[in-house]
């Protein structure tokens, strides 16, 4: 009983970090493609949701080599960063040298890291453009906050199914994999909710209303958690 | 697991991701999906009647994902009646473009339906035209993300069934063409009339190029502008995540101790980094280059 209340804990602590990171990672929506508004050009659902799969499927390889459960995640977390950080870097390519402008924050008036001005490089009619320094630091936090809490997660999951069951390993594997990326999904929509299409990272007003986000997912993780171990359990996993 | 041959099957792997990467952001240009379809949705609502296909599935990556997942599950079954890879991969593939098709044709006759109070004809010929395209792309996708996960199960031991592994893939690719590849469209093929080296001005918002080179333009001359640049970006951004990401497991493979392992995870956090330099760097020379828009006044942060 007390492992059970312990899994759905670290269950809903996996929510509430991917909460957090989508709140952290500079994405601008629909508006950021045109160049009218700043961070990474797609949805914020959609970015946060390959960045944590890619993390998941590095936890998941890291797990067939080794037993180290730590290291799982932490890998998981580093792989969501090398994308969100790769993604990132090559978006700005792409503001850069094929749109022709430069990058500039729209919610700071001075780069909160680097001091720059920001305001005289946002073109006319729009809200600024790009990643800055300051948001591609904040990106590559919420990259690693949003993979450690996937990760953790499919770690949870995936103790309690593989700890006594006699199945092949892709069975094993892949219960909690989707129940893992379900979950994930779940909170990136809270989150999106929340942030209402665009935020540029730490230093956006709109970080403010994280504390809503957060316990909104906490209720709703703790719930998928409970069912995420029902349904592990009926499957024959030992919780 | 040799991590020579680990190697150069990722390579391989990655090969096919950039061509996936770079077919999914044609495709998506083709029929403008993806966030840039906002403003295609919104010319004729502004006056400006267009020839640009208009088909927004899904977002891209769950619409990626989901063709990619019918082809896995299509063509992982054949592979177990003894029927080569290839044309397995093949058959899945084909299956998949079929049912994109259906979502395409949908989705193109639903949203210019919509449309019809603003003035907006249904063009059969740009239907007819685009369709094909549309379908060559999205099978290319397909068969690239299909051939990924046959080598990542077969060669690279990766436990997880080819389907969800399929699905992985599509979100991942479709991500990143959603987030790198758009924007050129987006901001700067679908408003070429306006000057270059700016952000577009929200009060054009609709005010599309409906001029091309030659006539009127279409979703393929869209296509041909974008595999210069867009297609090209995404390709790199999706080969370079498969390396440095599943690339960390094999050459800092942790099955030859922890330490290995932790190693690893420093290499990564060296990679990250050094795009954060490169970032600032790039970040610097464009300020420097293209100058400030404006003196230097004062102004208030948009709150």
């Amino acid at each position: 009983m007390i492992e059970s209340l312990l899994f759905v804990f670290l269950i809903t602590l996996g929510g509430i970090l991917i909460t957090l990171s989508v709140h952290l990672i500079p994405v601008g929506g629909a508006p950021a493609a045109m160049a009218q508004a700043p961070g990474v050009g797609t949805g914020t659902t959609q970015l946060a949701f390959g960045i944590g799969l890619t993390g998941l499927l590095v936890t998941i390889s890291v797990y067939t080599l080794s037993d180290n459960t730590l290291l799982g995640i932490v890998f998981g977390g580093i792989a969501s960063t090398v994308m969100i950080a790769i993604v990132m870097l090559i978006s700005n390519v792409s503001y850069i040298y094929g749109i022709g402008i430069p990058l500039a924050s729209g919610k700071a008036v001075k780069d909160p890291i680097t001091k720059d001005r920001q305001d005289i490089y946002i073109s006319k009619g729009t809200e600024g453009h790009g990643v800055p320094t300051a948001a591609f630091l904040s990106g590559i936090i919420g990259g690693f906050v949003g993979g450690i809490g996937g990760s953790l997660i499919y770690a949870v999951l995936y103790m309690a199914l593989s700890s006594e069951i006699n199945a092949p390993l892709a069975a094993v594997v892949s219960l909690p994999m989707i129940l893992a990326i379900s979950i994930y999904i779940i909170n990136a929509v809270i989150a999106s909710y929340n942030i209402g299409g665009t935020i540029e990272g730490f230093y956006d007003p709109k970080i403010k209303k994280v504390y809503k986000a957060v316990l909104v997912s906490a209720i709703v993780t703790f719930l998928c958690g409970v069912l995420s171990l029902i349904i592990i359990l009926k499957s024959g996993g030992v919780v | 697991m040799d991590p020579l041959f680990g190697m150069g099957v990722l390579a391989l792997v990655s090969v096919f991701a950039a061509i996936a990467g770079y077919t999914e952001d044609l495709e998506s240009v083709v029929g403008s999906q993806s966030n840039p379809n906002s403003q295609v949705q919104l010319a004729p609502q502004m006056k400006y009647p267009h020839r640009l296909f208009n088909k927004a599935i899904s977002g891209e990556p769950l619409s990626n994902a989901i063709i990619a997942t019918i082809g896995s599950v299509v063509a992982f079954p054949l592979l177990l009646l003894d029927i080569s890879p290839l044309a397995a991969i093949v058959g899945g593939a084909f299956v998949a473009t079929l049912v994109h098709i259906v979502f395409a044709t949908t989705s193109f006759l639903g949203r210019i339906t919509s449309q019809s109070r603003f003035k907006q004809p249904i063009y059969m010929d740009v239907y007819k035209t685009h369709i094909p395209v549309i379908a060559a792309y999205a099978f290319l996708t397909v068969a690239c993300v299909l051939i990924i996960c046959f080598l990542m199960t077969k060669y690279l031991e990766i436990p997880i069934p080819a389907p969800i592994l399929a699905f992985v893939f599509g979100i991942m690719i479709g991500s990143i063409g959603s987030a790198v590849g758009d924007t050129q469209y987006g901001a700067e093929r679908l408003y070429q009339n306006l000057e270059f080296g700016s952000g577009v001005n929200a009060a054009y918002s609709g005010n599309i190029a409906r001029k091309a080179e030659s006539g009127t333009r279409s979703g393929i001359d869209n296509s041909w502008f974008s595999s210069k640049f867009g297609g090209p970006a995404t390709g790199i951004t999706c080969a370079a995540v498969v390396v440095m990401t599943s690339g960390l497991t094999l050459l800092f493979n942790p099955e030859w101790g922890e330490t290995v392992g932790w190693v690893g995870v420093a290499a990564a956090v060296l990679f990250i980094i050094i795009t954060v330099l490169i970032n600032r760097y790039i970040e610097k020379t464009a300020r420097k280059r293209f100058g400030p828009y404006r003196e230097n006044e004062k102004t208030e942060a948009i709150k």
